[in-house]
């Protein structure tokens, strides 16, 4: 199995604990797995992208449209980083958008990309948890169920990880992700990988 | 024996080696990428219980100095870390040291910073390590890092001669699984040779992450048996294996970060392809992208090529290029004190000359206030030399140089004194934010607290200067930016003066990473929205993070999910009336501060 994921966002909003939580609950199911994270000199504020290989790879590069999953926790990171994704690949977006612009809309369907919106912010700030839109959106991908991810993988692997102090929060943001994609009607994507 | 497998970054993996291979002395300066190393080895000796001494040396040399003097004379295992441009300010002890015998262990990490990132240069620590003859390794992962850095130190030990490890900040800050066994019990596997491939047409030398990405891309083009890979790991001494590898291929590819060391140890240029061809860019990361382009390219020329090679969708690019996304260039963090310090300096003197130094406040180059980026310590000499240029045409003119309180200590008391000495005259803003930020929140000599968190003697920065003979020397607050522009007013009046000496401004304020979050200087976001005329020049003078223009209003949005509630933008706004902060900024700049 192997899938190649770019977590794309800005810094300080937990781009890289979503990135270890994957790379985590990738080697707990007995995978290998490699990341590595691009954030240039900006602390707060700059473009965060962490790249995640599961599998067997040397490197932890992703090259341009070889990309299975993005997972874009700001919409101006999924424009910069959708050259990532290959033709079939899965996008889910951090947004309180309905759509995307028309041209992006027609290229996606043109790549066979599946593409998903969710407002985590909004799913996170309704928990009283603005900073935890990062689990809102994990848990949106978990309820794809793309092996290893798995809600129940994840949802342990978060409770490894998470300090015990902002965990219960952290959980029912996770839960309330899951739970939006269910209310969209997504379906359980194939198989990814080769 | 196996004792568990942690994910680590490769930093936190090189530390774990030379912990299991019995470090006693580790010494270092905080430097991206190679930061993380020495807080890994505090980690791993708490984790093990065992005795080593650590420390935040004030410089690299003095980190250099102090593991060479422990593996030199007292028979110590000893590291010292640093970034590829530390290595410099430690080169005068390293090529003396390479010709003693050290009696103990004596290990150099020196993490390189290709594209650069975070760095003024791309250096490869390799080429100084081949020039000056001093065995080098090269890890290709976290991993390998983990197992290079165990083996070096027990060879070191073992061989009476200092060996370097050179890292990339891929290497150094990639996440992977790696095996912690027992002190002195690591398994270590180095592989180095023809290690994939089965082609004669064309050998592919790699090393470090350049390797890694090379296997990836030959396994993605599907080339493994047109082409063979040579794996380099301990690029000087080579080994006569490579030789007889380049010997029995019919055409040579030499990948490597970021110079031309292995080509050159190879030479012979009909046969190799590489930098001095142009195959390989000269500068820059070597990223999938690059080698994948250039791969196809060679086996292209060379007829090994497939049909269907990548080719990239350029209609991604196209659907993309009417949709408007915010760039994101490096800048401060909003509510950081270095921007209030910026804007006044700025406010005040648009022309004056500004030389900079190495740190966060690097970035001050966005607001107009940096002009130079040279070296650590620089902006304090660059600026003697800038004075000396329009005094001896009879002009002086406002030259405001700014310096971190971290850098200061690393390179500019010897400097400072010098202007001293040589009455040169002008004003040093020395932005004191109590901590190292730009390389993760290190303590400095300021704060009075080691490494491993035991408090220590502080060295208050405003003693130091005033030991070096500075005699005006003000300490302000630079969020109390009337009072920080007054000061600089005032401050050049003293360089008009018969002192002739520079004159010192400390603007203190904590980092905003230090102090967790919210300036919380106001009870409310800035409201600049309201008021806003569309005119921009906030973002020229200001350039926060938390500013955006807004193209349908046409007019400046706050983004209150990263906005500070600092205030100080409201200086920075000409048409501000709620603040009143521009009338009582004038007033200030008329009166001077008193």
């Amino acid at each position: 199995m192997k899938h190649e994921i770019i977590c794309a966002g800005i810094g300080g909003r937990g781009v890289l604990l979503a990135s270890t939580i994957l790379i985590e609950a990738a080697i707990t199911s007995g995978l290998k797995a490699v990341a590595s994270d691009e954030y240039g000199m900006s602390q707060r504020g700059g473009s965060v992208i962490s790249l995640v290989k599961v599998g067997d790879f040397a490197s932890p590069f992703i090259g341009r449209e070889n990309g299975d999953i993005l997972l874009a926790f700001e919409e101006s990171e999924f424009y910069r980083t959708l050259f990532f994704l290959k033709k079939g690949g899965l996008a889910l977006i951090n947004t309180r958008a309905k759509g995307l612009p028309s041209s992006v809309d027609a290229l996606l369907k043109k790549r066979g990309i599946v593409c998903r919106l969710v407002d985590a912010d909004g799913i996170a700030r309704d928990e009283g948890m603005f900073q935890s839109a990062n689990m809102a959106l994990l848990g949106f991908f978990a309820s794809f169920g793309i092996a290893p991810f798995t809600p129940e993988v994840l949802e342990n692997t978060i409770r490894a990880r998470v300090p015990e102090k902002f965990l219960a929060k952290n959980l029912a943001v996770f839960a309330r992700g899951c739970e939006a994609a269910g209310a969209q009607g997504a379906v359980k994507m194939p198989q990814q990988g080769m | 024996m196996q004792s568990r497998e942690e994910v680590i970054i490769g930093n936190q993996a090189i530390a774990r080696g030379l912990v299991e291979a019995g470090l006693e002395i580790a010494a270092a300066y905080p430097g991206t990428p190679s930061s993380e190393i020495l807080p890994g080895v505090v980690y791993f000796k708490k984790m093990e219980g065992l005795k080593i001494h650590t420390e935040w040396s004030t410089n690299e040399l003095c980190a250099f100095e102090v593991a060479f003097g422990a593996a030199a004379y007292s028979g110590a295992r000893a590291a010292c870390f640093m970034k590829q441009v530390g290595l410099n300010v430690a080169f005068p002890a390293l090529l003396r040291s390479r010709e003693k015998t050290i009696e103990g262990g004596l290990v150099i990490i020196s993490c390189d910073d290709p594209g650069p990132q975070s760095s003024q240069t791309e250096q490869d620590t390799r080429l100084i390590a081949t020039l000056f003859g001093i065995p080098v390794f090269d890890p290709a992962s976290p991993t390998e890092a983990a197992d290079v850095a165990y083996y070096a130190l027990n060879w070191s030990f073992e061989n009476k001669v200092p060996v370097i490890i050179r890292s990339t900040h891929r290497v150094s800050h990639a996440r992977e699984s790696i095996s912690l066994y027992s002190p002195g019990a690591r398994k270590v596997s180095l592989k180095e040779g023809h290690l994939a491939g089965t082609g004669r047409k064309l050998g592919i030398v790699a090393s470090g992450m350049s390797y890694s990405l090379v296997y990836d891309v030959i396994e993605e083009l599907g080339a493994a048996d047109v082409v063979s890979i040579y794996k380099v790991l301990k690029v000087y001494p080579s080994s006569e294996a490579l030789s007889d590898f380049v010997r029995s291929m019919e055409r040579v590819l030499v990948v490597e970060e970021t110079d031309r060391v292995i080509e050159a140890l190879i030479g012979d240029h009909k046969k190799v392809m590489g930098r001095s061809d142009g195959t390989v860019p000269s500068s820059g990361e070597i990223t999938y992208d690059i080698v994948r382009d250039m791969l196809s390219g060679v086996l292209g020329r060379l007829g090994l090529g497939r049909k269907d090679l990548f080719a990239p969708d350029g209609t991604i690019e196209e659907a993309l290029s009417d949709v408007a996304v915010v760039p994101r260039p490096p800048k401060l963090c909003p509510g950081c004190p270095h921007r209030a310090s910026f804007f006044a300096m700025q406010y005040l003197w648009p022309d004056a000359i500004y030389p900079g130094d190495i740190g966060c406040y690097t970035l001050g180059i966005s607001q107009g206030a940096v002009d130079t980026c040279l070296d650590m310590g620089a902006g304090v000499t660059m600026a003697e030399g800038f004075y000396d240029a329009f005094n001896q045409d009879g002009k002086l003119v406002p030259i405001l140089a700014s310096v971190g309180d971290s850098t200061f200590l690393h390179a500019c008391l010897a400097p400072l004194y010098d202007a001293v000495k040589n009455r040169k005259r002008f004003i040093l803003v020395l932005m004191d934010n109590s901590t190292t930020a730009m390389t993760g929140m290190q303590p400095t000599p300021q704060t009075g607290v080691t490494v491993d968190g035991v408090k220590t003697r502080s060295v208050a920065i405003e003693e130091i200067v005033r030991g070096l003979g500075v005699e005006y020397l003000k300490i302000v607050d630079p969020y109390d930016v009337p009072l920080m522009i007054g000061t600089i007013r005032e401050a050049f009046d003293y360089l008009k003066g018969d002192e002739m000496l520079p004159a010192v401004i400390i603007a203190r304020r904590q980092c905003l990473l230090l102090t967790k979050g919210a300036a919380k200087e106001a009870a409310y976001p800035a409201d600049i929205e309201s008021d806003c005329v569309g005119c921009k020049s906030c973002l020229a003078t200001f350039d926060c993070p938390a500013m955006s223009f807004d193209e349908g209003l046409k007019k400046i949005r706050i983004d209150d999910s990263i906005c500070t509630n600092c205030g100080i933008c409201y200086y920075a706004c000409p048409v501000q009336v709620k603040g009143k902060a521009l009338r009582k900024l004038k007033v200030a700049v008329k009166q001077g501060a008193k």
